[in-house]
């Protein structure tokens, strides 16, 4: 396995206020990993650290590719997208395409046809034509993975994507995730507070509490925790 | 009829005030549904009173440091125009970065800047002696008194205003719609951003100076909020709601020709009452759908959703 993302001795924060201090960890291609930790511990800060979403305060972020050509798959929490926009689930899937678009240049079939895949691939194709605000939880989610993998990343970024969604839909989205990993090779890594979901699906979890940051494989953090 | 069929004669009096209420029409819902989207709403009325202060503010500046100007002067619009667009401009930028920094609730930072910038219009025109009787005309936005020059201005310049939106639709959207991932697809976000207040101040300045703040705030809000009860997709929204703009400010410039009305606020009536009446007929709409439901519901067991936990993969 080769180096996805190194941080070198980072700090992240707001506001020029560091809410993490001194990190270091790799991660590895090919890696399955949850960003774990008691709420306000940090780990939204560390997730949109690692996006490029708040500006490092010291140390270095590495990606181990061109982010400019191949962006990361980012799945949001659905909440923290505006009901009122009037798009289908087509259309959200769509915009993952955008990544690679210059501004001016049409969308093109080729991009149509592989948002319409991407919404296949996560079960919901015939779904392609609904509003996305009409949508179930679990079906919203499961449409924001499909845009992030309209993106073609290497690897995908998930803030709790099973936030707010009953278990059988909570199962069915994490069936999913396993999946990409394992049949296409994506690295995942996502924030979650579910230890019973993380303890049986993913390899390797991260543990940020009061500020710092621990590494290791899920059974072992998981008995630290 | 023969009201109506008047309005298409070629020699029709009032022909460029007919063409540039349906230009304004046309546009500012464009830029409206920014608005409506991004919730912003209520600066729809903060900004076309800015522009108005602006004006004022630009024709007493004018005369503190180059004298007396006569009403009519080639360069009284140059000056307007001006004026309007950098308060409008300075103010959009203000509250957006205020937006992202403040704390205070967003209602607050725009009430604010209404009543700021409804004080300043009275106190700029009382602090010009020459400027009342020159300017009630371009701060109230006259349309029945626009000239060929006029048109021709606003008609290029909104024209390059839509196609701007059109053609960058699909950045626009990204960054009002999911912020983060724009960034995270290393799009200049703030580029964007300033790129669309740029066009929403070029619309609200020249839609003020043509039709008034009236009309603008009308014309920026209502129409979209209609489309929005009407269709589904983004590209669809925006041009519904830019073609229920140009309809009802065709339909209002008639009903003030016909029934001897004021134009601004006939035409605003239309569309609000266009509004009025999409929103009942959807509130019925549902209502049926509701009831048909219900009663299917107590008839049979509701079908389940195989969508929700089809297996993936």
């Amino acid at each position: 396995m080769s180096a996805l993302l190194t941080l070198d001795d980072v700090s992240l924060g707001y506001d020029g206020r560091p809410v993490l201090e001194h990190i270091s960890f790799t991660v590895e291609r090919g890696e399955f990993l949850a960003l774990l930790g008691p709420n306000g511990s940090g780990k939204t800060t560390l997730f949109r650290g690692m996006l490029g979403l708040i500006p490092v305060l010291a140390g270095r972020i590495a990606w181990g590719w061109d982010r400019l050509a191949s962006p990361p798959g980012y799945v949001p929490q659905k909440e923290s997208l505006d009901p009122i926009f009037p798009l289908t689930a087509h259309e959200v899937v769509l915009m993952g395409t955008y990544a690679r678009l210059a501004p001016l240049r049409p969308i093109g079939r080729r991009r149509r046809r592989l948002a319409s895949t991407c919404l296949a691939q996560v079960g919901l194709g015939d779904l392609a034509d609904q509003p996305f605000w009409a949508l179930s939880g679990g079906q919203k989610q499961r449409v924001l993975i499909a845009r992030a993998l309209a993106a073609e990343p290497e690897v995908l970024l998930l803030d709790e994507p099973t936030a707010g969604i009953d278990a059988r839909a909570e199962a069915t989205i994490m069936e999913l995730i396993t999946h990409l990993h394992r049949a296409r090779g994506l690295t995942v890594i996502l924030v979650s507070h579910h230890l019973r979901l993380v303890r049986s699906l993913v390899g390797t979890v991260i543990w940020v509490e009061d500020g710092r940051v621990a590494k290791g494989a899920t059974a072992e953090m998981l008995q630290l925790a | 009829m023969s009201h109506l069929l008047e309005l298409f004669q070629p020699d029709f009096l009032l022909r460029d005030a007919l063409v540039a209420s349906v230009l304004v029409g046309f546009i500012c819902p464009l830029v409206g549904v920014y608005f409506v989207l991004r919730r912003m709403i209520f600066l729809g009325v903060a900004l076309p009173q800015l522009s108005a202060a602006g004006i004022a503010f630009a024709f007493l500046a004018y005369r503190m440091i180059v004298g007396v100007h006569q009403h009519e002067e080639p360069n009284e619009r140059l000056l307007a125009m001006a004026g309007s667009f950098g308060f409008t401009l300075a103010g959009l930028l203000v509250l957006a970065a205020l937006e992202r920094r403040g704390r205070e609730t967003v209602e607050a930072r725009i009430g604010t800047t209404y009543a700021l910038a409804a004080a300043a219009t009275i106190l700029f025109l009382a602090a010009d002696p020459y400027g009342e009787a020159q300017m009630v005309n371009l701060l109230k936005g006259d349309i029945v008194a626009t000239s060929g020059a006029n048109l021709s201005l606003l008609a290029w310049t909104l024209g390059a205003v839509a196609l701007a939106l059109l053609a960058f639709r699909k950045e626009l959207l990204l960054v009002s719609f999911d912020r983060d991932l724009a960034v995270v697809f290393g799009k200049r976000a703030g580029l964007w951003d300033t790129l669309l207040y740029l066009l929403i101040g070029i619309t609200i300045s020249l839609g003020v100076m043509t039709a008034g703040p009236l009309v603008t705030f009308g014309f920026l809000v209502v129409p979209p909020l209609t489309a929005r009860l009407l269709v589904r997709r983004m590209l669809a929204f925006s041009l519904t709601a830019a073609a229920l703009g140009a309809t009802t400010a065709f339909a209002g410039f008639y009903a003030a020709y016909r029934l001897d009305l004021p134009l601004g606020p006939a035409e605003v009536a239309v569309a609000a009452v266009l509004l009025v009446v999409v929103g009942a007929g959807r509130g019925l709409v549902s209502l049926r759908r509701a009831g048909r439901r219900s009663s299917s519901v107590s008839g049979a067991h509701a079908p389940r959703d195989d969508n929700e936990h089809r297996h993936v993969g």
